[in-house]
């Protein structure tokens, strides 16, 4: 009887965990259109209205939780923010002053930039985050019903969350920026040099743009943008000029310069968020086809993008 | 536990338990960051019930929950399915050899399965061959992980014993007064 029970125990534990590593294998092995992957979709698809009504019950427990955080931190904030403010109120005239240049050099030049004008958002909420270090992820209660699609880019009011990586019929997930698959081509300030700007695994509060040529500037303060290129081995396109984050530090490597930057969104709390969709036909999704079907470079080569979309439209 | 000892009530207990704290653990506590990071309740409802239940229910209630955690947050199918089950069978292991006792077991055998989980995760992920920088914050992570689970496995323990007391054919408590009143000898031992 005893041995029967130990006979049976170790078979159960054996049995678990050779369906774990088949389940790992064939996973990791398949294409993103594989049967794993679309009987996730599918569970995606069955279990998100009610992720989206538990999420709405357990709202008050979370903003109660979250209430006595942001109550620490208001106070502090205010004080940035009011000297935020009256630096940027000098540069909000010295920049509209530029960009009335800079609209009359494109019509001169027939240059025709992708903005998020030429995107069609839809406002989402988040229903769900991932716990762990390594999936930085977020599930949002909008999915293809809504017009979302893989790749989608998603912004906040603060700046850039990250992009749609699997799209359900009615909530989709989306990798935020910090996630280890990301890679965001972007530049630093006004500077035409781009970078890739990647996630420091480990440090949820710290992004590394990288590959950024030797003689590129960049201060500690200064805004991180996107630099509406695609890069590898991220194949979304997302509109130049979104904010990513802020500089925190710069280090000199041997070929390549790269910058530490703090997100300019706090991850830790999104509620709603913006997917820039791009409707059928549409300039930015003919844009986003042209740029991830040209071939792609290699990860290692860093900071060549396929495509300046500043150079594609009108 | 052998699979005579397994109930209907049990089950059902056990799957909803499960349920409850995957979706509670995703919609809320990890909305909630504690030092930095986020408390992950998972592991310490698999190491717990493997505690209470046994090995076999350990290694297969880590199996449902990491699956569904899987499933649910659209991560590699697999991953936390093999880190939870061998977290579920260790505990019930220790349950059946050991079978500890003190105040602190709890603290300590959540410690244990909130590192185990965190590791895991990192050597896994390593060996699928994430492509990013990994840095010493990494390990500030970890400790700070296992730290702010450790704070709340106490709680989690009371969770869980509370949710499946009754339902458990070995109940701690008459465990606990078969050995007092038999001065935890066999009776026939004792005659």
């Amino acid at each position: 009887m005893y041995d029967k029970t130990v006979r049976r125990r170790r078979a159960v534990l054996v049995m678990l965990v050779v369906l774990s590593l088949l389940l790992l294998s064939v996973y990791f092995g398949e294409a993103p259109s594989g049967r794993l992957h679309a009987v996730q979709r599918g569970f995606l698809t069955i279990v998100s209205p009610i992720q989206d009504g538990a999420n709405k019950a357990l709202k008050p427990v979370r903003d109660l939780f979250g209430w006595f955080g942001d109550t620490l931190h208001a106070k502090s904030q205010r004080d940035q923010l009011l000297k935020q403010v009256d630096k940027l109120r000098a540069e909000v005239v010295a920049e509209q002053a530029e960009k009335r240049s800079y609209r009359e050099l494109l019509s001169l030049y027939h240059l025709d930039q992708l903005g998020v004008g030429d995107y069609r958002p839809v406002t989402a909420t988040v229903v769900y985050k991932s716990p762990n270090l390594w999936y930085s992820t977020v599930v949002i209660d909008k999915g293809e019903s809504s017009g979302v699609h893989d790749n989608d880019p998603v912004i906040n009011g603060e700046g850039l969350v990250g992009k749609v990586a699997v799209a359900a019929s009615d909530g989709a997930v989306v990798d935020l920026i910090t996630d280890s698959s990301m890679g965001v081509s972007a530049r630093v300030g006004t500077s035409t040099a781009t970078g890739i700007v990647q996630p420091k695994v480990g440090d949820p509060n710290d992004l590394l743009l990288q590959y950024l040529p030797t003689n590129a500037s960049a201060v500690a303060g200064e805004d991180v943008v996107t630099s509406g290129t695609v890069s590898p081995p991220d194949n979304s396109l997302y509109p130049p000029g979104i904010l990513i984050g802020q500089v925190t530090s710069v280090n000199e490597e041997s070929a390549y310069k790269s910058v530490n930057v703090h997100p300019a969104v706090n991850l830790h709390d999104l509620d709603v968020v913006q997917v820039l969709t791009a409707g059928p036909g549409s300039r930015a999704a003919v844009i986003g086809n042209v740029a991830t079907s040209l071939p792609v470079q290699s990860p290692t080569s860093g900071g060549e993008e396929q495509l300046a979309s500043t150079q594609v439209g009108g | 536990m052998t699979g005579a000892g397994l109930s209907g009530t049990l089950l059902w207990r056990l799957a909803a338990l499960t349920v409850f704290v995957v979706f509670f653990q995703i919609g809320v506590v990890s909305e909630v960051p504690v030092f930095g990071v986020t408390v992950d309740l998972t592991p310490l409802v698999v190491v717990f019930v493997g505690l209470l239940c046994g090995s076999m229910l350990g290694a297969i209630s880590g199996f449902a929950v990491g699956l569904l955690v899987d499933l649910t947050l659209v991560q590699t199918l697999g991953v936390t399915s093999l880190i939870f089950t061998l977290i579920g069978y260790w505990a019930g292991r220790l349950r059946e050899l050991r079978d500890p006792q003190a105040g602190l077991t709890p603290l300590l055998v959540g410690a244990a399965a909130a590192a185990t989980a965190l590791v895991g995760y990192s050597l896994i992920e390593f060996m699928l061959g994430v492509d990013a920088p990994v840095s010493f914050q990494l390990l500030r992570q970890i400790v700070l992980g296992v730290l702010v689970d450790t704070i709340v496995a106490l709680p989690m323990w009371l969770l869980v014993r509370r949710a499946l007391e009754g339902a458990l054919p070995e109940d701690p408590r008459r465990r606990r007064r078969r050995a007092y009143t038999t001065g935890g000898l066999s009776p026939l031992t004792k005659a």
